[in-house]
């Protein structure tokens, strides 16, 4: 049963991809892309009417038939309301996300609601994930997150979503397939327990001394925009010369290089587990630093984009999909 | 498909909500249930709802099954059958109860909103009343709402809201099953036989009489059935509506035995006809209250036996309507049988010795049939013979002792006195029970019969005349017969029940008043049958109505039914401004879209209106004043725009309907 079931859902969302295409984002929710199936409670309560009909019929029952006749109504008008609670509702999504291995992979949907009244209940989903279910308030917007859990490195691609409901009283379920791909870069977890490869170098080495040398004065030079305020030559200053700085030797102006061949003889999954755990030590100590795999190198830099472009190169290491 | 939301936990508020609505089910059923089964439930819903209180689940498994064993077990034991409606609905109960206390989850809500639809729709196979109706459709109402709240994740305390929307969607349904009902084809009869444990108890007469009886149905002021004549109205003495005939006396009690499918004898019908529709309330039984003597009569599987009885084979459980034609007068038109001779002839032997005496000494002195008959009933009216509500209780030989001592008693009395005295003369006699008289509604013209109403007379074979209607009664208290029950009193004895007569009369009116809408609902709704549909479609102007266009326009209502629903919610979606004002500049711009001048989303009024004016100088100088004066309206220094002139501009709107497209510009 659940075989063929899902044998349907498949047969469905290929003929649904072929009808409607790629969807461009936003996506309006139109009627012809709706369908609409009762739920196994929906089902339970047809076959309760058909008991209902019987027994009005058997009985000869006007009253009996009137009422039965008034909660089979009561279903055809809630399957018209479930439809309706997505018609003409805009989705949009972010359709590139980051995670990391045993994290989850957060997907931003943008539910945008013109209709003059609430839409309940609905929920956005992958595939077979948990769904996040979110209600939007008459003419406004809101954004659900969908957090997907993820446990293997590498790139986890849905080619489309579902956005369902099944609001009013779970009868029916209302639902569209987005033709719409959403790419999750899962950069492996961070692990491994060697140091970052420029501080094992430094131990017991000359550069030792030049490390230590970090907050030493090195010299003025002349003052430039943005330069911290603690960092100004102010006795230079008060002596009626040029604004100057002073500045300091340290390692940090030192791009530390973060190599794949650093790590021979270890498993592939570990060593970019140890790459990435390098990445993220070296973002928070706020040093520059470069990445080296087969095939990719990413010149030494810092911050949020330096960071993304790392992990997502290491997400991406091995499998046919670009960074 | 996730079970996540379906596995929450019901917490103690929905929790009571839907005990509520249970409760609000079975309401109308418990008169019916068996006492434990309501205990059992209302124990259920206690136990449940105090472990929520204490913030607990549901009793464990081992422990429900227990109890589901052993409740449904009992109930077996108890009713032998799970089939019928009063079993069913027992069982239904029960397991409403036992689910309750298993309460979880969703899903279990989902199983109690079925059941208690389902009650509710047990309860009007038994009852027929508008307002059980509307009570019920109330319980619907608030049991949707409750599953609305239920099922979804709004913030608790939005009961309101659920409500409201609730009854929206019941209202929206409510036209769509008005149709389906008027529409879907009725097959008048069951679709398969049903145990017969009748879902209701069985009232008024029955097939059997002892002496006191028919006093218990005359303190009864339930209606038995309403008649309406369509043409002339017999005097009240041949008011007599026939129901079972008894003919076994066993000294103290009088029986009806089948005769099975006997072909009655024929009768020769004389004197006036009366045509009447008689409006049987459901009674459980199968005989039809007809006027003495029936000939026509439009019950489809209906026939008369041997003794004129008109019988259908299934008893009436539900309210039901017949149209029949009746003869005053009748004659025998061939002798009597003997067999039936020797059933109406025969009397216990040994029992009431003295009556017997009585009838040999009377007979010594009358061997004229005729002459015996006039003697017995000028004793009754002769000696002090009373008629009373409140007879003494009589011993085994209940025509003796009300013969010869107490003397004083009911309808039942006289005619089984009567009977006995008859056969003991060798003349065939039988007691007849039914109603006699009924009570007239001047504001529908109809009559009432009332329990109350219920009567006993006798019938006897006189040769050369055939069966004669003899009501001894009538000797005693001819009253009775003139005047009905409720306007009599005898020997200082107030025959009425003491409501009745402390009734004032504006008070009785207003009662009448609502038994003829009583009556007005049961021909529109409780009758409603295949002839009504057909009726029902030549008033729609259908030629030759049948089954098949039923369904046709049955088909009809359903898709146009689907239209209007869809329209309807569509219209939920339409963005509409409260103002006045905004709806008219709206509606201007629609109509100039219509034309292929559509407005873009960052034209001001103005611009819009130059720009129609370049592009369709007929239209211009319209479109440009009004623009003007929605910019007025809106924008102008004066602010508080003036009810006079937003409604010419609503008007000028309205007034305004463009023709053509560009391709005509």
């Amino acid at each position: 049963m659940n075989r063929l079931r899902q044998a349907a859902i498949a047969r469905l969302t290929r003929w649904s991809a072929r009808r409607h295409g790629r969807d461009s984002l936003p996506l309006t929710i139109t009627k012809r892309r709706i369908y609409i199936v009762p739920t196994r409670f929906g089902i339970a309560l047809a076959l309760l009417l058909v008991a209902m009909l019987l027994a009005g019929l058997n009985y000869n029952s006007n009253l009996g038939l009137g009422f039965g006749f008034l909660i089979g109504s009561l279903a055809l008008v809630a399957m018209h309301h479930c439809h309706r609670n997505l018609l003409g509702l805009k989705v949009d999504v972010r359709g590139e996300t980051d995670a990391l291995a045993g994290g989850a992979a957060r997907f931003e949907f943008l539910l945008h609601n013109d209709a003059p009244v609430e839409r309940c209940d609905i929920e956005i989903r992958c595939a077979a994930e948990a769904p996040a279910t979110h209600s939007v308030a008459a003419q406004a917007y809101d954004r659900a997150l969908l957090d997907i859990p993820v446990v293997q490195r590498g790139v986890l691609r849905y080619e489309r979503f579902e956005v369902r409901t099944r609001y009013p009283f779970g009868w029916f379920r209302a639902w569209t397939y987005v033709h719409a791909p959403l790419t999750a870069f899962i950069a492996p977890a961070p692990r491994g327990t060697l140091a970052l490869p420029a501080a094992a170098a430094a131990v017991g080495n000359a550069a030792y001394s030049e490390r230590r040398g970090d907050e030493d004065f090195a010299g003025l030079r002349a003052y430039e925009a943005g330069v911290p305020l603690k960092h100004m030559a102010w006795k230079v200053l008060a002596r009626g010369g040029d604004a100057a700085v002073r500045s300091y030797t340290g390692l940090a102006a030192q791009p530390e290089w973060l190599e794949w061949s650093a790590l021979e003889g270890v498993e592939v999954e570990a060593r970019l587990s140890q790459l990435c755990r390098w990445v993220l030590q070296s973002e928070a100590a706020q040093n520059a630093y470069g990445l080296r795999l087969p095939g990719t190198e990413i010149a030494p830099g810092r911050g949020a984009a330096h960071r993304l472009a790392c992990l997502r190169a290491l997400a991406t290491y091995g499998t046919d999909v670009a960074p | 498909m996730s079970a996540a939301p379906l596995a929450e936990r019901v917490t103690l508020e929905p929790l009571l909500w839907i005990t509520a609505c249970l409760a609000l089910a079975l309401a109308p059923h418990v008169a019916a249930l068996p006492i434990w089964v309501t205990a059992t439930v209302a124990g259920a819903a206690a136990l449940r709802v105090l472990l929520a209180v204490r913030g607990r689940d549901a009793p464990p498994r081992a422990i429900r099954f227990v109890v589901s064993a052993l409740a449904i077990g009992l109930l077996f034991v108890q009713l032998r059958t799970f089939n019928g409606l009063s079993a069913g609905t027992a069982l239904l109960s029960l397991i409403a109860g036992l689910k309750l206390l298993e309460t979880q989850g969703r899903r279990d809500i989902y199983v109690i909103t079925m059941i208690i639809y389902f009650l509710s729709l047990a309860a009007l196979l038994q009852g027929e009343s508008f307002w059980l109706l509307s009570y019920l459709i109330g319980v619907c109402w608030l049991t949707t709402s409750a599953l609305l709240r239920l099922t979804s994740s709004a913030s608790p305390g939005q009961w309101r809201r659920s409500v409201r929307y609730a009854g929206r969607i019941l209202a929206q349904a409510l036209p769509l099953a008005i149709a389906f009902w008027l529409f879907f084809p009725r097959f008048g009869g069951p679709l398969w036989q049903l145990p017969q444990d009748g879902g209701g108890a069985t009232t008024g007469l029955s097939d059997s009489m002892s002496p006191g009886d028919i006093t218990d149905l005359a303190n009864s002021d339930e209606v038995a059935f309403r008649v309406r004549f369509s043409a002339g109205t017999p005097p009240s003495d041949e008011r007599y509506w026939r129901g079972p005939v008894l003919h076994d006396f066993d000294g103290h009690a009088w029986r009806r035995t089948d005769s099975g499918p006997v072909r009655p004898p024929q009768l020769l019908l004389d004197g006036p006809a009366y045509q009447y529709t008689v409006s049987l309330e459901p009674n459980q039984h199968n005989w039809i209250f007809v006027l003495d003597y029936p000939s026509h009569w439009n019950v489809p599987r209906g026939f008369l036996t041997s003794d004129y009885m008109l019988v259908q084979p299934t008893p009436i459980a539900q309210p039901l309507d017949v149209v029949a034609t009746s003869y005053s007068h009748a004659r025998a038109g061939e002798p009597l049988s003997a067999g039936m001779r020797r059933r109406d002839t025969r009397l216990p032997p040994g029992r009431n010795p003295r009556s017997l005496r009585l009838a040999q000494e009377l007979r010594a002195a009358h061997p004229d049939d005729m002459d015996y008959v006039h003697a017995v009933l000028d004793m009754f009216r002769d000696q002090p013979f009373f008629y009373t509500l409140t007879p003494p209780r009589l011993a085994e030989d209940t025509v003796d002792g009300f013969l010869f001592d107490t003397k004083r008693g009911f309808c039942g009395h006289y005619a089984s006195a009567f009977a006995a005295l008859m056969r003991a003369a060798g003349i065939p006699a039988r007691v007849v029970t039914g109603y006699q008289g009924g009570t007239y509604n001047r504001f529908a013209d109809y009559w009432i019969v009332r329990q109350s109403d219920a009567h006993a007379w006798d019938e006897i074979w006189l040769e050369g005349h055939g069966w004669l209607r003899i009501d001894p009664t009538s000797m005693v208290a001819p009253e009775r017969v003139e005047h009905g029950l409720n306007d009599l009193a005898v020997a200082g004895q107030a025959l009425t029940s003491r409501w009745q007569q402390r009734t004032p009369s504006w008070l009785r009116d207003t009662r009448l008043r609502l038994d003829a809408l009583r009556l007005l609902w049961r021909q529109r709704i409780l009758t409603f049958d295949q002839n009504s549909q057909m009726q029902l479609l030549g008033w729609l102007h259908i030629p030759e109505p049948n089954g098949q266009k039923l369904a046709f326009v049955l088909a009809g209502c359903l898709i146009s039914g689907m239209l209007w629903l869809t329209w309807q919610v569509r219209r939920d979606l339409i963005l509409r401004p409260r103002d006045p004002v905004a709806r008219a500049y709206d509606t201007l711009c629609k109509r100039l879209a219509t034309v292929g001048i559509p407005r873009s989303p960052h034209e001001g009024a103005e611009a819009f209106a130059a720009r129609v004016a370049a592009q369709r100088p007929d239209l211009g100088s319209t479109v440009i004043t009004l623009c003007r004066r929605y910019s007025d309206l809106r924008y102008a220094p004066s602010a508080t725009p003036d009810a006079r002139s937003a409604a010419a501009f609503s008007a000028g709107v309205r007034a305004f309907r463009p023709r053509g497209s560009r391709a005509s510009s």
